[in-house]
C-alpha cells in the first residue's frame, strides 16, 4: 500500500520516486523482519544497546542530496553485507527450517540488494564513500547463542534505521536530482574528501 | 579480664596439644581445580588420613554450599588425595572457597586454610552461565546472571517468564529452573536485565531429548554393497547444528545420514549390522541381521523398449545396470494401463530383459511400466521403470449385432448397434449394407458413412428379404452380419399381453421353441412409434428362455411393446408380444372432452380417455368427484376403463362441480373438471308455473262452492238472519197490490220511511228488482230523462227487522238487500244531491258513496255516520259496506230497516261537508286518530 502510495506521488519524478517507493516498501519490511525475529525468540521490544553497527559520516545540511544519496548507498552496502554475514551465520547455527521468519529474511536481502542498484543510478560519477562497521561478526563481539541473537537483531535495528534515512532522504529529494546532476561543486567535492578523511 | 585471657590461651594450647597426640594431622597442600563447563571442582591434597570433613563456600557471603564427610583413599602412586564435587551453579557464577581437614572418628584435626578459585563477578562486565548448555528434557538447572558494575539489576527471564532470583554476591544473582520443556528451534533464551536496559546479558539453552532413531534395516541395491536405513524417532529439538545427532554404521562414521537423510550405506555386505546415534543428550544404538540374497532390492530396468508390436500382441526388452542382475532368478510385474484396460502380469526368469505381452487389444494406446524383484527370498519389488508406450496395431472389425424391425407389410429398417473401441479395432470408415431376395439374382450394396446405425428396407413382392451388414476400417472388412425380414404382425392380429414392469425392468421368460435353432431375440420400443424409432433389442442363446431387459435402456411411463423372437436359417418368427410399463406414473393429462348432460334431475358425465403417450401407465378406472369448495366427494368410482360415462343420479336445483379423474397403478391424475347449473325442464317449468297453481285454485274454487252449497243454510243464517217484520198497530188493511206511486217531477230520490220515524207505520214495501226486471225486461228506462221514474211500492208491512247490512262485501250487502224484507229504494236517476239535500234537510237520504276502507275504518266511519245521522236526524248515505262490529249492530238496529240504494249513475256530492272524505284525508285521520 505505501508504495503504492509512495510510487504514486512520485510518479511524476520517475526512477527517484520509484527508488524512494522501494526504499519505503524495504523499511517496512524491516521493521516486520525484526518483529518476527523478536517475536520468535522471545526477546523485548526495546532496542539492544550499543549503538548502529554501521557508522557514516553525519548528514550534515551542506552536504547535497546526492553526496547523501551515496553516504546512505555506501551503509546500506554494509547493511547487506552484515545481513549476508548474519544468514550465513545463522545458518551454520542452527539448522536451516523454513519459517516465515526466513523467508522475510531473503526477501529483504533481495530488496536490499534491487534498492542497492537502484540508488546506484542516482549517484554522481566518481563519487565515492565508504561507511565503517563498528563491530565485525567474525571478532572477539560474537560469541555464543545469545550474543548472536543479539547480534541478528543488531543488524536489523541497522537495516531499519538506514532503510528509514535512505527512504526519508529519497523522498525529500527535488525532483531535479533525477536529471542526475552529473557534476559536483568543489565546495562539496572537498567536503566530501574531508569527511572521507 | 588478664586473668580470663590467660586462662583460654592455656586451653587452647592444651586442645591443640591433644590433636598433635591423636594424630591427625591437618591437610596440606590442597588445590583446587575447576571443570567449567563440567561445573566440577578437583580437589586435590595430601594427608594420612582417609577420612576427611570438606566446607565449601560461596566466598563473598561465605554462604556454606556444601559441608560433608567424605572418605578419599590416597593415590598409591602420588600419595595426593583428590576428590571432586559437582557445582549446581556454574563455578564462574561467584568464587568459591574450600576448607579441609581430617578425621577419625570424632576426633578432627584444624581445618586446612581457605582456597578459593575466584568467579566472574570480578571484573567490570555482564555475563550469564551457563553458556550454550544441552540438557534433557525435565532437567534442573541454575542460570547466573553477573551483572556490570554500573548497573542495577532488575531480573531475569527464562523465556517469557520471569523468575524468581537468588543473590550469590554483590554482583551476581541466580535462578533454578525445574523440569524444563523441550526448547523451541533456536533453544530457550535466558534473559537478563538491568534497570537500564531491558537486556543486560543473557543465554541460551537447549532443552532436548536423546536420539529416538528405530527400526533399522539394510538391504543390497547391487547383490553387493549394502544401504541401512531407519526411521526416524522422536525429534529431539535440538536445532543447533553441532548438537544434532551424529551417526556410525558398524563403528564408521555415516556423514550423509542427517534429520532428513536416515540412510547410511556400507560398500561392503556385512550380516550383521549396528547403528549408533549419538547427540549431546544421548546414544541409541539399533541392529539388524540379514543374508545378503535375502535382502536384494533391484534397481529399475532401463532402456525399456517394445521391439515388436502387433495388433494383438507386442515384444517388450529391457537391461539393467547392473551386471551381476544377469545371474540372478527374478520376477517381473509388468503393468498395461490403457484407456478403459488396465491388467497386471507377472513373467520370471533368470536376469529377465524380455517378455511377449499377449492378450492385447488392437489399436489401443498402452502405458507400460516394470518392476523386478529376486524370486527365491523376495524382499521387495525394486524400483519402477520409467512408463513406456505402446501402441497397437489395427485389426478388422468384429461382426455387427444387426436386427431388423418392420412397421408395415413392406417397409421396415435394418438396425446394427454401433461397436465399441474394443470391438472396432480401429477407427470405423463406415458400413456396407447388401440386400438379396430368393427371387432376384444379385445382391444390391450399399456403402454408409459410419455414423448410420440403420437403413430402411422395401420389400417389393412377397418374398423375404436378407440384408447384411458389415463394417468397415483401415485394416478391413468386418464379417458380414446378416438378417432375413420377420413377418411384419400387427398389434391388433395378435393376444398382446399386459407386462408389468419389477424395478423398472422387464422381466421375460417364455416357452421354449423348437424353430429357435439359432436362439431368440428379444426386441423393445415404444408403443405407438413411427419413423426412426429406439428400436433395441438382444439376442439369446438357444438355450435361454428367461431375459430381463435392464432399467437403464426403458423410461418410466412410456409404453413399451416387447417381443419375442425366434432365430433359426429363414426369417425370425414372432413367439409373443408384450405391453407394459417399466414404472407405470400417474397420467401427465387428465381426461378430455368432459362433457355432461342434464336430464330432468339426472346429470350424464361423459369423457374421453387421454392418449397414450400421457396415459403413462395402463388406466386402471376413474372416479369421480363432486368438488365443494374446500374438498372433493369421492361419488363414483369406475374401476372398468372402457366405461367413459356416469350418471349422477337424483339431483337437487343448485350448481355442482364434477371432477373426473384416471388413475394408473401410481395413482390418479389432475383431473379434468366440469360444472353445471341445475335447471327445470320447459315442460316442469309449465307444469310447476301455470298448471300447479290453476288446479289448486280450481279445486279450491271447487271445495268452497261445494263446502257453501252444504253449508248454505247456515251462511244464510250467519250471514243473512231472518228479518223480522214491523209490527203495525193499526188497520193497514189495505188492499194488497202494488202501489204506484209517481215521484215528484223535483227529485227522482224517494226516501223509504225511516223506521226511526215511525216504526209502527206500516210503510210501503218495494218490489223486488228481479221481480220488476222480468216484469220490465223489455221495458226502457230513460235515466237521462226529466220525466220522473215510476217508483212502485208495495203496501206491505215491513218487519221490525235488525239492521242487517253488517257484511261488508257489496256483492253481500246487495244479496241481503236483496234477500231482506227491507224497503229498497230504486234510484232512476240522480240529477242533484243537493235538491235532495234542500228537500229533506231535517234528515233526509244522502247518496250512498262507494269507498274503499281498511279493516279498522267500518267502526270509525260508523261512528261518523252515526253522529251525522244524529245531527241531521235523517237519512244518510252509506258510507261503509263493512260493518260487522258489534256497536254498528247496534247501531243499525237503530237505524232501523238497511236501506239499499241502487242507482245507475254516480252520486257526486255538490256540498263538501256531505262529501265523503277523501281516502288520503281519512287515512290520515285515521292514523292520527282523529274520530
Amino acid at each position: 500500500m505505501a508504495g503504492r502510495g509512495t510510487n504514486g506521488r512520485h510518479g511524476s519524478r520517475g526512477h527517484a520516486g520509484r527508488t524512494a517507493a522501494l526504499a519505503r516498501l524495504l523499511h517496512k519490511e524491516c521493521i516486520q523482519l525484526l518483529e518476527l525475529y523478536r517475536n520468535s525468540e522471545s526477546l523485548p521490544s526495546s532496542p539492544v544497546d550499543g549503538g548502529y553497527l554501521v557508522s557514516i559520516p553525519p548528514l550534515v545540511p551542506q552536504l547535497s542530496d546526492a553526496e547523501k544519496i551515496s553516504i546512505l548507498h555506501a551503509a546500506l552496502k554494509e547493511c547487506l553485507r552484515l545481513l549476508e554475514d548474519v544468514i550465513t551465520q545463522e545458518d551454520a547455527e542452527f539448522s536451516d527450517e523454513d519459517s516465515e521468519y526466513k523467508r522475510k529474511w531473503k526477501t529483504v536481502r533481495d530488496r536490499l540488494g534491487h534498492l542497492l542498484a537502484s540508488t546506484e543510478q542516482l549517484l554522481v560519477e566518481g563519487q565515492k564513500f565508504e561507511a565503517k562497521v563498528k563491530e565485525e561478526l567474525d571478532g572477539q563481539a560474537v560469541s555464543g547463542s545469545f550474543r548472536l541473537k543479539m547480534w541478528i537483531v543488531r543488524v536489523l535495528q541497522d537495516l531499519v534505521h538506514w532503510t528509514g534515512q535512505t527512504s526519508d532522504t529519497l523522498r525529500s529529494l527535488p525532483a531535479e536530482v533525477e536529471k542526475a546532476p552529473k557534476t559536483m561543486s568543489r565546495r562539496t567535492r572537498r567536503g566530501a574528501e574531508k569527511i572521507r578523511k | 579480664m588478664q586473668g580470663w585471657v590467660t586462662l583460654a590461651l592455656l586451653l587452647s594450647l592444651g586442645a591443640k596439644r591433644s590433636l598433635a597426640q591423636n594424630g591427625l594431622g591437618e591437610p596440606r597442600g590442597l588445590t583446587l581445580n575447576p571443570d567449567l563447563p563440567a561445573q566440577t571442582l578437583s580437589l586435590a591434597w595430601q594427608s594420612d588420613s582417609t577420612l576427611f570433613d570438606l566446607e565449601i563456600f560461596h566466598t563473598e557471603f561465605m554462604n556454606v554450599v556444601l559441608n560433608a564427610t567424605v572418605e578419599v583413599q590416597a593415590d598409591p602412586v602420588t600419595g595426593l588425595h583428590s576428590w571432586t564435587w559437582h557445582s549446581p551453579l556454574p563455578l564462574e557464577c561467584t568464587s568459591h572457597s574450600v576448607r579441609i581437614r581430617a578425621r577419625n572418628q570424632q576426633s578432627v584435626s584444624q581445618w586446612s586454610p581457605l582456597q578459593t578459585i575466584p568467579g566472574w563477578d570480578i571484573p567490570e562486565k555482564s555475563y550469564m552461565f551457563p553458556e550454550d548448555k544441552m540438557i534433557p528434557v525435565g532437567s534442573n538447572m541454575t542460570f547466573c546472571c553477573i551483572v556490570n558494575e554500573k548497573e542495577d539489576f532488575k531480573e531475569i527471564k527464562y523465556g517469557r517468564q520471569e523468575m524468581k532470583a537468588t543473590r550469590l554476591s554483590r554482583r551476581s544473582y541466580a535462578i533454578t529452573v525445574t523440569n524444563q520443556p523441550a526448547s523451541d528451534n533456536t533453544g530457550t533464551n535466558v534473559i537478563c536485565s538491568s534497570q537500564k536496559f531491558q537486556i543486560l546479558t543473557g543465554t541460551v539453552v537447549f532443552v532436548g531429548y536423546p536420539p529416538g532413531d528405530e527400526g533399522l534395516v539394510c538391504e543390497t541395491r547391487d547383490l553387493a554393497s549394502a544401504e541401512c536405513s531407519w526411521k526416524k524417532g522422536r525429534d529431539t529439538h535440538l536445532r543447533i547444528k553441532h548438537s544434532q545427532t551424529n551417526y556410525t554404521l558398524n563403528g564408521r562414521d555415516c556423514l550423509e545420514a542427517n534429520e532428513r537423510k536416515t540412510w547410511c550405506s556400507s560398500k561392503m555386505w556385512e550380516e550383521n549390522w549396528t547403528l549408533e546415534a549419538r547427540n549431546p543428550l544421548g546414544t541409541v544404538q539399533l541392529t539388524d541381521s540379514a543374508q545378503l540374497t535375502d535382502r536384494v532390492h533391484l534397481l529399475a530396468p532401463v532402456n525399456v523398449a517394445a521391439v515388436k508390436v502387433e495388433a494383438w500382441s507386442a515384444t517388450l526388452q529391457w537391461s539393467w545396470s547392473v551386471a551381476a542382475y544377469k545371474k540372478l532368478e527374478m520376477v517381473c510385474q509388468l503393468r498395461l494401463f490403457a484407456h478403459e484396460l488396465s491388467s497386471t502380469r507377472n513373467y520370471d526368469g533368470p536376469g529377465l530383459s524380455s517378455v511377449v505381452l499377449e492378450g492385447l487389444w488392437p489399436d489401443v494406446d498402452y502405458t507400460v511400466t516394470l518392476r523386478c524383484g529376486s524370486k527365491h527370498s523376495f524382499w521387495k519389488w525394486g524400483d519402477e521403470s520409467a512408463p513406456y508406450r505402446i501402441h497397437t496395431k489395427m485389426d478388422r472389425p468384429d461382426a455387427l449385432d444387426v436386427w431388423m424391425w418392420m412397421d408395415s407389410s413392406n417397409t421396415g429398417h435394418v438396425f446394427w448397434k454401433p461397436l465399441s473401441v474394443r470391438k472396432s479395432h480401429g477407427a470405423l470408415d463406415g458400413y456396407e449394407v447388401s440386400q438379396s431376395s430368393a427371387e432376384e439374382d444379385g445382391r444390391n450394396t450399399v456403402s454408409l458413412p459410419p455414423g448410420n446405425f440403420s437403413y430402411p428396407i422395401i420389400l417389393n413382392n412377397s418374398s423375404d428379404v436378407t440384408v447384411a451388414v458389415a463394417a468397415r476400417n483401415p485394416a478391413g472388412l468386418s464379417q458380414p452380419s446378416t438378417v432375413t425380414t420377420p413377418a411384419y404382425r400387427a398389434d391388433s392380429q395378435l393376444s398382446v399381453s399386459e407386462l408389468l414392469g419389477t424395478n423398472g425392468s422387464f422381466v421375460l421368460s417364455w416357452e421354449p421353441n423348437v424353430s429357435a435353432s439359432s436362439g431368440y431375440v428379444v426386441e423393445w420400443f415404444p408403443t405407438g412409434c413411427t419413423g426412426h424409432c429406439p428400436i433395441d433389442w438382444k439376442k439369446l442363446p438357444e438355450s435361454d428362455r428367461s431375459f430381463t431387459v435392464n432399467s437403464d435402456s426403458l423410461v418410466a411411463g412410456v409404453r413399451y411393446t416387447v417381443s419375442v423372437y425366434s432365430l433359426s436359417t429363414g426369417a425370425p418368427t414372432l413367439l409373443q408380444r408384450w405391453q407394459g410399463y417399466s414404472q407405470e406414473m400417474i397420467p401427465s393429462q387428465s381426461v378430455s372432452e368432459l362433457s355432461l348432460n342434464q336430464t330432468g334431475s339426472d346429470v350424464l358425465l361423459s369423457w374421453k380417455a387421454t392418449e397414450m403417450k400421457q396415459q403413462r401407465g395402463f388406466i386402471r378406472g376413474y372416479t369421480i368427484y363432486l368438488a365443494s369448495a374446500a374438498h372433493l366427494d369421492l361419488i363414483a368410482n369406475i374401476t372398468d376403463p372402457a366405461v367413459q360415462s356416469y350418471r349422477v343420479k337424483g339431483l337437487t336445483l343448485s350448481s355442482y362441480k364434477f371432477v373426473v379423474k384416471a388413475y394408473t397403478s401410481a395413482g390418479e391424475d389432475a383431473g379434468a373438471t366440469v360444472a353445471i347449473k341445475m335447471e327445470m325442464d320447459t315442460a316442469d317449468m309449465l307444469f310447476v308455473g301455470i298448471l300447479v297453481p290453476l288446479g289448486i285454485m280450481f279445486c279450491c274454487i271447487i271445495l268452497f262452492s261445494i263446502f257453501f252449497y252444504k253449508k248454505r243454510e247456515w251462511v244464510k243464517k250467519a250471514f243473512y238472519p231472518e228479518i223480522p217484520g214491523p209490527k203495525v198497530s193499526g188497520d193497514w188493511s189495505s188492499p194488497r197490490g202494488p202501489l204506484d206511486v209517481k215521484p215528484s217531477p223535483h227529485s227522482l230520490v224517494h226516501i223509504v220511511k225511516n223506521p226511526e220515524w215511525d216504526f209502527t207505520k206500516e210503510g210501503l214495501f218495494p218490489v223486488p228488482e228481479e221481480e220488476e226486471e222480468s216484469e220490465n225486461d223489455n221495458m226502457e228506462v230513460d235515466t237521462d230523462s226529466d220525466e220522473p221514474a215510476l217508483l212502485r211500492y208495495y203496501n206491505q208491512v215491513v218487519g221490525d227487522g235488525s239492521h242487517s247490512n253488517q257484511v261488508s262485501d257489496s256483492s253481500a250487502s246487495s244479496t241481503a238487500s236483496m234477500g231482506s224484507t227491507q224497503t229498497e229504494i230504486t234510484y232512476a236517476g240522480i240529477q242533484s244531491p243537493s235538491s235532495s239535500q234542500g228537500a229533506y234537510s231535517g234528515g233526509g237520504y244522502r247518496p250512498q258513496m262507494q269507498s274503499v276502507t281498511g279493516p279498522a275504518e267500518p267502526q270509525i266511519e260508523f261512528e261518523a255516520d252515526f253522529q251525522d245521522d244524529g245531527l241531521n236526524a235523517g237519512y244518510k248515505p252509506q258510507c261503509s259496506w263493512q260493518l260487522d262490529s258489534p256497536e254498528a249492530e247496534n247501531f243499525s238496529g237503530s237505524l232501523g230497516s238497511p236501506t239499499s240504494v241502487t242507482s245507475s249513475q254516480f252520486l257526486i256530492p255538490e256540498s263538501s261537508e256531505e262529501k265523503p272524505q277523501p281516502s288520503n284525508t281519512w287515512f290520515h285521520n285515521f292514523l292520527s286518530g282523529k274520530s
